[in-house]
């Protein structure tokens, strides 16, 4: 069954978007030529490319940090012009609060929803313990490892019930052993979810375990310059990847050994 | 550890008492001049019994606390201000920095013209330094707020107030209370030099006094207990500070 059919809210357009920034003299520096793409409802895409290429431009424009010099961002046809709580984001840097307690992280996700006190400690509770975090609850972020903290932002993010989730880069400063257990926890809380998700990261084996489709950036200017469909079933390991995902691979590291000069 | 430390704290001490007690019995310089610990134990016994030590050191600590309240109160709202519109920022960020490099003791002339050796000179010199001091910090930190959390805290739906008191001013409230507590150091410096140039009262007043009838004992006496007192005030502040911002410490 086509996952599309299945969950029809969290189409993500980007209609040849651009965006341009004023760079010192005056020089317009185009950060991302005009970009077409588009997100299915359910599905989970990757952007992998090299730094510098606008991958995190894309992001922060559908996550409304930025606004498109020229086309725009639509989220199931409406038009994004700021940071809505329909699209969660995940930064590299956890951008956990501090000052909160890994309850009082969560629990700040839902204050929009105007629930009764306890109905939200126990909503943030239940995120927590779906992370494995169960009994860390008081812990402040300081206390908790990278691992721990990627997992209260995920149940955080999670809690908010976004249609769309961005994650830029998010397992990019954790270990290899804790970096598996996290794509682990990360797609067994979309298998639940199914929300739509555009992960961006500079690793393609992480790219190639993790999504239906891949899209490659290239810099100077930053712009989509192939997309792959990956279609092995999931779980999936790099031990266990079929001739056409190994194929891909390849193609990508490719491009990527092409563009970088 | 701590026991360590505080042995070390001890010898440290000791030392210093016994080196100062070596050269005054040397008797190189006038022991009027230069006089002995066993003096100057004398001379702190003598003003604990005439009442002017604690008397002094309220005076002190009063005046010190108005003039600290009030310029916390204005620093903090006026770095409110210019941190958050940029109107504000425009019209007082220069200025205030012009300001700041003026030393505080320079004002006391002008403070005494312009309210009288009275306690209000007094506040005002005090409560001037310590305004500059909160300002600066205040506005720094809720300058420097990092964007994630700001992108984090919209993204998650957070209404500009809610952002604000739950985001934006805990983000910022490390440098603040840094600045506090150099504003409790500046209002100590500020309150002697104001003390200094006319009281009638005070430990500024009492080393001034003491200078008069060359009652050196009595004014070591003075800087002991402005020395305690400063170190005190000092770890008081580090102690609301750790229980405040207990995540920086972590």
């Amino acid at each position: 069954m086509d996952v599309a059919t299945v969950v029809d809210i969290g189409r993500v357009e980007v209609a040849r978007a651009t965006v341009e920034f004023k760079g010192v003299q005056g020089k317009t520096v185009t950060a991302l030529a005009p970009t077409e793409l588009e997100l299915t409802p359910g599905s989970f895409t990757a952007l992998v490319g090299p730094s510098g290429c606008g991958k995190s431009t894309l992001l922060n424009l559908i996550a409304g940090f930025l606004e498109p010099t020229e086309g725009a961002v639509r989220l199931d046809g409406k038009e994004i012009t700021g940071p809505v709580p329909d699209v969660g984001i995940v930064f590299q840097q956890y951008a956990l609060f501090p000052w909160f307690s890994a309850l009082g992280n969560v629990e700040f996700a839902l204050k929009r929803l105007s629930l009764g006190k306890p109905e939200r400690q126990a909503r943030a509770l239940a995120a927590l313990a779906e992370v494995g975090l169960a009994g860390r609850e008081r812990q402040y972020p300081g206390q908790l490892s990278g691992g721990m903290k990627q997992r209260v932002a995920l149940a955080r993010i999670f809690a908010a019930a976004p249609k769309v989730l961005l994650m830029d880069e998010p397992f990019g400063a954790l270990d290899a052993i804790t970096r598996a257990s996290m794509h682990r926890l990360l797609l067994d809380i979309w298998t639940r979810h199914r929300t739509t998700v555009l992960f961006v990261t500079h690793d393609i084996d992480e790219a190639l375990l993790l999504a239906d489709r891949v899209h490659v950036m290239s810099r100077g200017p930053g712009r989509i310059v192939e997309t792959l469909d990956v279609t092995d079933p999931r779980p999936r390991t790099v031990e266990t990847r079929s001739p056409q995902v190994s194929a891909a691979r390849a193609q990508i590291l490719e491009l990527l050994l092409s563009s970088d000069h | 550890m701590l026991s360590r430390r505080i042995a070390a704290t001890a010898v440290s001490f000791a030392a210093f008492i016994g080196l100062w007690w070596a050269i005054s019995a040397l008797e190189i310089v006038n022991p009027v001049f230069f006089p002995a610990p066993p003096l100057v134990f004398s001379a702190a016994l003598e003003m604990l019994e005439g009442g002017v030590l604690f008397s002094d050191l309220q005076v002190s600590l009063g005046r010190a606390a108005v003039g600290f309240v009030a310029g916390v109160v204005l620093g903090l709202l006026t770095g409110l201000l210019t941190s958050r519109i940029a109107f504000f920022n425009l019209m007082l960020n220069p200025l205030l920095s012009l300001c700041r490099p003026i030393p505080a003791i320079a004002l006391v002339p002008v403070a005494i013209v312009w309210f009288g050796i009275g306690e209000t000179s007094k506040y005002f010199v005090i409560g001037y330094s310590v305004f500059l001091t909160v300002w600066l910090n205040t506005h720094h930190g809720m300058s420097m707020v990092a964007e994630t959390y700001v992108r984090a805290s919209r993204s998650l739906g957070a209404s500009r107030s809610r952002e604000f008191v739950e985001v934006i001013i805990p983000a910022a409230s490390p440098y603040i209370m840094a600045g506090v507590r150099s504003a409790a150091a500046v209002a100590f410096l500020c309150l002697v030099a104001a003390e200094l140039t006319g009281a009638s009262g005070g430990i500024g007043y009492r080393l001034q006094e003491s200078r008069q009838y060359i009652r050196v004992d009595r004014m070591f006496v003075s800087l002991i207990e402005l020395g305690l007192l400063g170190a005190l005030l000092d770890a008081i502040f580090v102690a609301i500070g750790r229980r405040v911002i207990h995540w920086e410490q972590m």
